[in-house]
């Protein structure tokens, strides 16, 4: 965003629209509508109303922490441990929902899941380890007492508890919207106000592309961290409500490898992994088209390798096409990044 | 600026989702199933990368296309996850029975919830049923397979001219409830045969502790004859750890496994294990399809167990007479 505006101020064309510029927010929304266009034809059946709606379920967990993510990327920092917090703080919902019901239910995943974000938070900035390795500790610290938890086995919803209101919560729909589907909304909104339009979401930002430079401006370290790794550890309690209610069952092996599930979305919406650029549209987007394309993989009969390997060389081409445009960035961005792939001599480039 | 048009547009495209969900639901509605259509049986398969549950695959596939049913396969890859949303999915395509090896067995309140609702029968096929309201579950005869393999040690100690009436048996992780039958069903034959087990102790199904297990029958009882293990994996160590204390776990100490796998079999051809206990999934899964068709029509299925409604198949013990037959 602050370089937008940058671009906006100095450009001779104030409103100047460049492919690259539309690319930046647009590109992964539109690849997503032309999947979607391609749908009727590549998976028959893709269409129908249950499949979607199981669709729009299945996005919800990843899609809500990865709100949370892209405000952890934006800042310049990781947040390798959501699976380890989503695995425990789903048993310790299920825990509190047989001993107080729903409430209690909600209330533990929302207090544990803040709390794993503060250990984080903590972690980062009193005991001054970099996130990426304070998360990827903390990861095998929350996985190991989710086990820990579960040794008796599985934590579940009874049957018996079918007609409970918090079990309507993953099955219930509004209006033929999943209501996880609804909430996942309600989090992308929230999460685009506070980044946009908030002075908090613009420090963010801020210290994501400078940290040296926002601390010159006075933005507190600790406070970034608390507010980025707190927001993630809310994000994961409120996902973790869609995906017990889902499933009925968590222990320790919960969502193994979630992180970098959320961490692939985040990015292939187009969040700069070195921070200081978030997008939350072009989250949203990279959610679904990562749901979508696994979808479309699976009814044509595809082998969950391939499906692997597929979505693996998505993510590397969408990376490399950021990384050209980082390289090359300012107006006509695109161009010469595409250019800039043929081998020249290296003065050419820079020029 | 640019954000907001696109925030509105994204609202508008997930509008234009819901609008559509709902205009296709009352054409969904509107094609009801005909009385006499083919009938599609859903398999949703614990893991396809298993030996085991490609037989099981195989021998529920076959089972079916013998009755002219059309099956539609899923693989849950050992993820709960996948376990429910492919399950459930096989549910909304509008199969007419569902069969599942559950991955996670107390993920099946969910799809056995909607089968319920769309009055669908739903037989599990191992694993567990996890206090589900499932119609039936298929699980090998694991006391029975206790029994055969207290039959054959007495026999095979008997052989080997050992004087010692002392057993041991070693267990699963002590949440396996199936596996826990089988060290049952093996100490009460071996009780009625006149032995006694003087040692039954935990491996937690893993080979390294069924080999430490093993060690510590060795030094506390260095009489027994014989040694029963929950799993391969720990019959395979316990008959290393005896190798290793310099006995024979064939002549010495007979040692028998439960469930005929390749290492086991590896074990028994070159003389290194005594016998093991085979499952037959490819039998399971035909079972599932009997039984399938019986609660599809409404009839009544004769459980082996009743109250947890169970239906056992049956196993066959395994040594070096007819290894090989078994592939």
């Amino acid at each position: 965003m602050t370089t937008e505006t940058i671009i906006e101020r100095t450009g001779d064309k104030p409103a100047k629209i460049s492919f690259g510029r539309l690319w930046d927010t647009w590109g992964v929304t539109a690849i997503l509508i032309l999947l979607l266009l391609c749908t009727p034809a590549i998976a028959p059946g893709f269409l129908e109303v249950e499949n979607l709606q199981s669709v729009l379920r299945e996005s919800a967990y990843v899609g809500i922490v990865a709100v949370g993510m892209t405000f952890a990327i934006a800042s310049g920092a990781f947040d390798l441990s959501v699976g380890g917090q989503l695995a425990l703080t789903s048993v310790v919902s299920l825990m509190a929902f047989s001993g107080g019901g729903t409430a209690a239910a909600i209330a533990a995943a929302i207090v544990t899941g803040l709390l794993c974000g503060l250990v984080n938070a903590g972690l980062i900035t009193r005991l001054r380890v970099p996130p990426f390795v304070a998360t990827l500790g903390s990861l095998f610290v929350f996985r190991g007492i989710a086990y820990l938890l579960t040794q008796d086995g599985p934590k579940t919803l009874p049957y018996s508890q079918i007609h409970s209101p918090f079990v309507k919560l993953g099955s219930l729909n509004i209006a033929g919207l999943p209501l996880p589907f609804i909430i996942m909304v309600a989090v992308f909104a929230g999460g685009w106000i506070l980044l946009r339009r908030t002075a908090i979401g613009r420090r963010t930002l801020a210290y994501g592309s400078s940290p040296s430079a926002a601390r010159f401006c006075g933005i507190s370290d600790t406070r970034i961290r608390l507010f980025v790794f707190g927001l993630v550890g809310l994000t994961v309690g409120i996902a973790a409500l869609t995906y017990i209610t889902r499933v009925w069952t968590a222990d320790g092996s919960a969502q193994d490898g979630f992180e970098l599930k959320v961490i692939a979305a985040v990015v292939l919406g187009g969040t700069a992994l070195k921070g200081g650029k978030g997008t939350l549209v072009g989250t949203f987007s990279a959610v679904f088209l990562v749901s979508v394309l696994n979808e479309v993989l699976v009814s044509r009969g595809v082998e969950s390798a391939y499906q692997r390997i597929v979505l693996g060389c998505v993510l590397i081409v969408a990376l490399t096409i950021d990384g050209l445009r980082t390289r090359f960035a300012g107006p006509g961005s695109f161009r010469r990044a595409i250019t800039g792939l043929i081998p020249r001599k290296t003065t050419q480039a820079t020029s | 600026m640019s954000t907001k048009k696109i925030l509105s547009l994204a609202l508008l495209g997930t509008l234009a989702l819901a609008g559509c969900t709902d205009s296709s639901e009352t054409t969904a509605g509107s094609a009801a199933p005909s009385a006499n259509k083919k009938i599609t049986v859903g398999f949703s398969v614990y893991d396809m990368q298993f030996e085991f549950f490609q037989k099981m695959a195989k021998g529920t596939q076959d089972a079916a296309a013998a009755k002219g049913w059309e099956v539609k396969l899923h693989d849950e890859k050992s993820d709960e996850n996948e376990m429910v949303t492919g399950a459930s999915a096989l549910i909304d395509q509008g199969v007419d029975l569902l069969i599942i090896s559950p991955f996670k067995p107390t993920a099946l309140g969910p799809i056995i919830a909607k089968a319920k609702a769309k009055n669908v029968p739903v037989i599990v096929d191992d694993i567990g049923g996890g206090g589900a309201p499932y119609d039936a579950i298929v699980i090998s005869d694991n006391a029975g397979g206790g029994k055969l393999a207290a039959e054959f040690m007495d026999k095979q100690i008997q052989a080997n001219g050992s004087k010692s009436k002392n057993v041991a048996s070693i267990t699963c992780e002590p949440s396996a409830t199936y596996a826990a039958r089988r060290n049952a069903g093996f100490k009460a034959e071996i009780e009625t045969r006149g032995y006694k087990v003087v040692a039954e102790l935990s491996g937690n199904s893993k080979a390294e502790e069924g080999y430490k297990v093993m060690k510590d029958i060795l030094s506390k009882n260095p009489d027994v004859a014989g040694v029963f293990a929950c799993n391969d994996p720990m019959g395979v160590a316990a008959a290393n750890a005896i190798k290793d204390a310099g006995k024979s776990p064939l002549t010495d100490i007979v040692t028998v496994g439960f469930n005929a796998d390749p290492e086991a079999l590896t074990a028994i051809k070159s003389d290194k294990l005594s016998a093991t206990i085979a499952q037959d999934p490819t039998a399971m899964g035909a079972l599932t399809v009997k039984l399938g068709e019986q609660a599809l029509n409404k009839q009544p299925i004769e459980f082996s167990n009743a109250p947890e409604r169970e239906v056992f198949n049956p196993v066959t013990l395994v040594d070096k007479t007819n290894v090989d037959s078994i592939n």
